[in-house]
């Protein structure tokens, strides 16, 4: 491993420990079958078809894998929600949706690395017994769509993919489906139902997992890309070494997006919560640009709640509870969760002090406006009322009443929707709130009229008139 | 005479008069047979409006002339099937996507006659391509520029430069977006036809913002001062 060189610039940091991300800016690599198969590819895929599914399940489930597309469930224990009596074909759908702002670490293994992706979905596919898998890739990577469709003919060629896997006598067509530019096809069941040929959206819960019912009503998993690709990795180092990566209940590497205010912005594969804000933000991204301070940091995605640089936790409970900074916090999921954020997808936006908090508000309301579903009430108007209410405070145009309004919107969104895309929306404008309320209300004055023109002449006509 | 209106009686009617009023139960033999109606008959009395005439506008725009007209070709035919065969045969209806990328890829938008031959070709009615067509964001109704610009707009993006980078892509080639809508009409035209723009949702890439797509290609690092370098590179 040590004789691997990179391409100058993009060498990993020492804190770094590369498994998904141990080809990417490599040099001399490319996405063609022929280097990946130099380097042992698909060994472990041979491995897995000598197994047994249910063993290739249970080494997952002892890795302690984590999803890595948002919610950061277990991976084989999802794969065991398959009804045991099931009698329909079973469907794998690798999610490759990537849109939640601030996310970029699927790109990098759809454009340069493909082949472990088909791997560790040939692997994962065997172990839920599914027959033919879907990549559900966004619109926007068509030149990833391309790559992925030439690298499933070279292992279907390969008989790596196909009929009677390497004489194994299991099969599995893998098809490439690209999506049309809505966020929502990031959710799993909106994701299915866009894959089905309708609009994306979500399903209503129960089934709490498509495993239950998917895809044309068969029972469905559906994983991220980074997800599917670490049960490569698994099977190389067996659960119980893997296990050993990163921190009890985080186990693994993970991949973390840091984009925003810092001096050098990119990717960084990191043991799970081996890390801390500290050395991320200022060994591995370099620090605030030159005459800046950092001010706050969204740490999974933009839906992730912010935290403020200068604020400390609690974590723990009752007499183990530690006090922390910010800068002191570990990045992994349960660190994140009980300083009241979440770990997301692991795209970490940095904001320094040149930024005012209404405009970054404002950028983001925008964002779920634009990208609900409209299916449910609270959502659809919540967030188109959130965008035209910061719109205000960013235009200051608003009273400090508006500040108030804003958030009682967020609180009416969140929980009382179909999908996690309530939350999503409104857990950020809840924290932005909570955490910057006076420099928010700042920007807003008494004097201000948010009245409607409407109800400006309403009330000038009702004054008028003799009583 | 009293100026009160008066309520207009009840106009008493002759029912015997009225054809329709039978006085005797008729034969069987006189029972008319419901007559099936002949539906292209109709329509050419009384033209009716099909899903996609009411539904459906495709604004023509000077970026029509950069794409060839909506034309079912033997080789659309063939990347169609291609695209319908990864799904099962009861399912032909997933590859509503895929025919419309195929569609949009060679003729730059989706226009009503496309949507008639995807529904055609998937069995489905023409309202189910419609409705997918009017949800995506990635689906256009009307033509774009030879050059579309899509520039990323989310947070980090934007945090880099990106309004700037539109407003400079605006100036260069004589754009107005004041008219542009999110949801409605995202997409403006230059009058020449050659450019058009659009604020696109992060694109995944935000480590190197402010990025953009043209066309199909994907560059980043493109803060505001490469917009004249971004658009040169394609004119030779
Ligand atoms: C609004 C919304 C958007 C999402 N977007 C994505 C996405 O872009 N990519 C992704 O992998 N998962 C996304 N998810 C999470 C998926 O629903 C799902 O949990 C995930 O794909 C499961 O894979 P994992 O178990 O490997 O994490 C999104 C969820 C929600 C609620
Ligand atoms: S919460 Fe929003 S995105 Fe989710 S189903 Fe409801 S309207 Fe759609
Ligand atoms: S914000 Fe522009 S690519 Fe993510």
């Amino acid at each position: 491993m040590s004789d691997i060189t990179y391409l100058p610039g993009k060498e990993p940091h020492e804190k770094e420990h590369r498994l998904i991300f141990r080809n990417i800016d490599r040099k001399g690599w490319n996405p063609k079958i022929k280097t990946y198969l130099t380097e042992g590819g698909y060994k472990m895929a041979m491995k897995a078809l000598k197994m047994k599914p249910q063993e290739v399940i249970d080494e997952v489930k002892a890795s302690g894998l984590r999803g890595r597309g948002g919610a950061g469930f277990p991976t084989g224990i999802k794969w065991g929600f398959i009804p045991p009596n099931n009698t329909k074909p079973i469907y794998l759908i690798c999610n490759c949706d990537e849109s939640e702002p601030g996310t970029f670490k699927d790109r990098y293994i759809v454009h340069q690395d493909p082949h472990q992706l088909i791997e560790g979905m040939v692997i994962s596919a065997y172990a839920v017994g599914a027959h033919v898998a879907y990549i559900y890739i966004r619109e926007e990577f068509p030149e990833a769509a391309i790559l992925l469709e030439q690298a499933i003919a070279e292992a279907k060629k390969n008989s790596f993919l196909g009929k009677d896997i390497q004489g194994s006598g299991f099969d599995l067509e893998i098809y490439v489906h690209r999506g049309a530019a809505a966020y929502i096809c990031g959710e799993e069941t909106g994701l299915i139902e866009s894959l089905e040929g309708k609009r994306p959206y979500p399903r209503i819960k129960p089934p709490y997992f498509p495993a239950a019912i998917g895809l044309y009503m068969a029972p469905t998993i559906v994983n991220n890309v980074e997800s599917l690709c670490h049960v490569v990795h698994i099977l190389r180092m067996g659960g119980d070494e893997y296990i050993k990566l990163g921190t009890p209940r985080n186990s693994g590497t993970r991949i973390v997006c840091v984009s925003g205010d810092v001096k050098n912005p990119g990717y960084f594969e990191i043991e799970v919560g081996k890390v801390t804000f500290q050395e991320l933000l200022y060994d591995m991204c370099g620090g605030p640009k030159d005459g800046r301070t950092l001010k706050a940091v969204i740490p999974g995605g933009s839906s992730s709640k912010i935290l403020r640089c200068n604020e400390t936790f609690k974590i723990g409970r009752g007499d183990d509870a530690e006090e922390m900074t910010f800068w002191q916090l570990p990045l992994d999921f349960d660190t994140l969760a009980a300083a009241g954020s979440m770990a997301g997808s692991g795209g970490v936006i940095v904001m320094d002090d040149t930024r005012r908090m209404s405009w970054i508000l404002n950028n983001i309301t925008h964002f779920y406006a634009h990208e609900s579903c409209g299916q449910c009430t609270p959502c659809r108007e919540g967030s188109t009322w959130m965008k035209k209410v910061s719109d205000r405070i960013e235009d200051g145009k608003a009273t400090p009443n508006d500040v108030q309004v804003l958030e009682d919107i967020a609180y009416q969104i969140d929980g009382k929707t179909v999908c996690a895309f309530g939350e999503a929306s409104a857990w950020p404008v809840e924290a932005m709130i909570d955490k910057f309320r006076g420099e928010l209300v700042g920007e807003t004055s008494d004097d201000n009229d948010t009245r409607s023109a409407e109800r400006i002449a309403q009330e000038q006509f009702l004054s008028s008139v003799p009583q | 005479m009293s100026s009160k209106i008066e309520a207009p009686r009840p106009r008493s009617v002759d029912r015997s008069k009225l054809s329709y009023v039978s006085t005797s139960a008729p034969k069987d033999s006189e029972v008319p047979k419901p007559r099936l109606i002949d539906r292209s008959a109709v329509e050419y009395i009384r033209p009716v409006l099909t899903v996609l005439e009411k539904n459906v506008h495709s604004p023509v725009t000077p970026g029509v002339v950069h794409f060839p007209q909506f034309k079912i070709t033997p080789a659309l035919e063939k990347a169609a099937n291609k695209r319908i065969a990864q799904y099962p045969d009861d399912q032909r209806r997933s590859a509503v996507l895929p025919l419309l990328h195929e569609v949009q890829h060679r003729h730059g938008f989706i226009s009503p006659e496309s949507i008639e031959w995807v529904a055609n070709k998937l069995g489905i009615a023409a309202i189910k391509v419609v409705e997918v067509v009017t949800f995506y964001p990635g689906f256009r109704q009307k033509a774009p520029g030879k050059l579309h610009f899509r520039v990323c707009r989310t947070l980090s993006c934007a945090m880099g430069g990106s309004y700037e980078l539109m407003a400079k892509l605006c100036e260069i080639t004589g754009i107005d977006r004041s008219s542009a809508d999110t949801h409605k009409d995202p997409i403006s035209i230059s009058p020449c036809g050659s450019y058009s723009v659009e604020y696109a949702e992060c694109l995944a890439s935000c480590g190197t913002a402010p990025v953009c797509l043209v066309n199909d290609d994907f560059h980043e690092g493109v803060t505001p001062e490469k917009a004249e370098s971004l658009i040169t590179q394609y004119e030779s």
